[in-house]
């Protein structure tokens, strides 16, 4: 694994926000590496900066008050925070990076079928075969059955595990190399959180898909990801590969969130 | 064996709602004809996935629904023929706490003149003495008297709840209903709640019906947990956790996710068995057995009813709870699909 180039190379990334008359040092110096074919996880409690971090990277800020927005962003070698729209929007439609959310429903349109939405978010480049076929192959991918049926649905008549499942089939119609995922399961029922991080591993595996997975649950990370990184106040407190954060946690603030989550897991005796 | 403060006797609550594409009348069951006792000073949890009716089970028992059939009883009184002193009696000592603090507190007031509008609703304490009475019931929440002056949206998502905890224990309830009081925080904060759950029933005795989806945090507190499907109690107890004697249970159960990197099951897992159809309706037997392992030919024709299993006391509602819990107990390799 560690053979791999790095795909993104985030260092020294700032991100102070304005609210009011107050500057929040939502981001404030953090080095964050995502090599091919990885998956990297994310945790920090709500207010860590974890979320702000992802937004940044994949450039989806329009709407805060921004103070600073600093540091060398890499991806491939290209500079993101200099890039021009047109050249993000082509990282964004063909081979770059997609995003999924913790709320699905947030992010897609009532009033559109399932279909087109994931149509609108096909790559220009490599088509092969009709549009339609190539969002039914996705549908497909993604573990939903009845592709021809479903992609004629609304949103509002899915549950929540195919909704988010529809937003990994959008987030996948690009052929994108990473994948940022917020708190993917953070919604769903723990029996559809189980099935949907699956997929999701599926799907980093047989596309080779690197994956940066933001979550407050160290299960998620234990299950999945290779390598970790622990946000607090904005800061990566400590970055280790899964197996020695949890057998070996340097930061008394991750033993902490740890012990925490295992006697919130609940793998010891009640007392 | 104390007298329940709070029963269920076969209650039934159905919505109805206009049906979205076509003329009639949708209905959901949420609720089908569950009997459950609460005991006075028990920590009860009530678990099951979104849409297995455990939040409308609440507002039963919070008077907030009135059930379609069956009855609700307080001390033996039926919620519905409760008398004004009685409903009285009743909403004081039955309390509420709900999912999300910052929407259960008026964002226009501060603390102090909030919760001051109980005391003098309750007269529970004299004009003067108003403040040093909130002060004290913050203090055993573990808020200093500070916090009386703040706004809501002043205070964290932990201190929010606890101020709804604070307010819900100042009438010296019996019973605590809370749905859903973790999930809006974060895991350093849930254990703080939930410790401070524990330490006011230690010392008030004062019991609790927590509606959760979390099992984890439910195996920490919970005297008795009902585990909810599609509107049924399919299984009651004190050992659910480490002897399910319901296909459902342990299907909760093993959805949990591993702490341990090492084992990292999602891994293992290659081919994932798309679930069946759940929303299928089953007519006639169990409503369960599209999604269970377990199923056997008496699982379509016969509905199974909740009845004593093992020797615990626990009920549960599955024609095979003996072989399930037998199997649970050996430690035997668990394999559901899901």
């Amino acid at each position: 694994m560690t053979a791999q180039p790095i795909l993104l190379d985030v260092r020294d990334l700032k991100v102070h926000l304005r609210v009011g008359p107050v500057l929040v040092k939502a981001i404030d110096g953090v080095d964050f590496q995502v090599r091919h074919g990885e998956c990297v996880g994310i945790v920090g409690e709500s207010g860590s900066g974890k979320s702000t971090m992802a937004r940044a990277v994949t450039r989806l800020m329009p709407n805060v008050a921004i103070g600073e927005l600093s540091g060398d962003l890499k991806f491939e070698g290209r500079d993101i925070l200099a890039m021009p729209d047109r050249e993000l929007r082509s990282l964004r439609r063909g081979r770059g990076f997609s995003m999924i959310f913790q709320d699905p429903l947030g992010y897609l349109n009532p009033t559109q079928r399932i279909g087109r939405q994931i149509e609108e978010a096909l790559s220009r480049d490599d088509a092969a075969g009709s549009d339609k076929a190539r969002v039914h192959a996705l549908l497909d991918e993604v573990g939903l059955p009845d592709p021809v049926n479903l992609a004629r649905r609304y949103p509002h008549e899915l549950s929540g595990g195919q909704r988010q499942r529809v937003m990994i089939a959008i987030a996948l119609a690009s052929g994108p190399q990473l994948l940022f995922a917020d708190e993917p399961t953070t919604a769903l029922d723990a029996t559809v959180q189980l099935q949907v991080l699956q997929t999701l591993y599926r799907l980093h595996r047989e596309r080779n898909m690197a994956m940066a997975i933001i979550t407050h649950d160290l299960g998620v990370v234990a299950e999945l990801c290779d390598r970790v990184y622990v946000m607090r106040g904005g800061k990566v407190i400590e970055t280790a590969d899964t197996v020695s954060l949890f057998e070996a946690p340097r930061h008394d603030y991750s033993r902490r969130l740890i012990e925490l989550s295992a006697r919130h897991h609940n793998q010891e005796a009640r007392a | 064996m104390t007298a329940p403060i709070l029963r269920l006797q076969g209650v039934e609550q159905i919505y109805t709602s206009r049906n979205a594409n076509g003329p009639g009348w949708n209905t959901v069951r949420a609720v089908d004809g569950v009997d459950l006792d609460v005991r006075e000073g028990e920590t009860l949890a009530v678990v099951g996935e979104s849409g297995s009716g455990k939040s409308t089970l609440a507002k039963l028992l919070l008077m907030l629904n009135k059930p379609t059939a069956g009855d609700v009883q307080f001390r033996g009184m039926s919620l519905a023929k409760l008398k004004l002193a009685e409903r009285q009696a009743y909403r004081r000592q039955v309390q509420a706490v709900f999912q999300d603090p910052a929407s259960s507190l008026n964002p226009r007031m501060t603390v102090e003149r909030m919760l001051g509008f109980i005391v003098r609703r309750h007269d529970l304490a004299p004009a003067a003495g108003t403040r040093s009475f909130l002060a004290g019931h913050l203090a055993a929440v573990g808020l200093d008297e500070g916090y009386l002056d703040r706004y809501p949206h002043q205070l964290s998502g932990g201190q929010q709840q606890r101020i709804a905890i604070a307010r819900a224990m100042m009438l010296r309830p019996k019973i605590i209903i809370a749905d859903e009081p973790l999930s809006s925080l974060d895991v350093s904060v849930q254990a703080q709640v939930l410790d401070l759950m524990r330490d006011l029933h230690r010392t008030t005795n004062v019991g609790f019906v927590i509606i959760s989806h979390d099992l984890g945090a439910m195996q920490a507190i919970a005297d008795r947990t009902a585990v909810m499907y599609r509107g049924r109690i399919v299984e009651i107890g004190d050992a659910i956790y480490t002897r399910p004697h319901h296909p459902y249970t342990r299907l909760l159960l093993d959805a949990r996710l591993s702490l341990d990197p090492r084992r990292g099951r999602i891994r293992a897992m290659s081919a994932l068995p798309p679930r069946p159809d759940v929303t299928a309706a089953s007519s006639g037997g169990c409503k369960f057995r599209n999604r269970c392992a377990e199923a056997i030919d008496i699982c379509a024709k016969s509905d199974p009813m909740l009845r004593p299993v093992g020797t615990g006391g626990t009920l549960a509602a599955c024609h095979r709870a003996e072989e399930i819990g037998a199997a649970a107990s050996a430690g035997a390799p668990q394999t559901t699909t899901i």
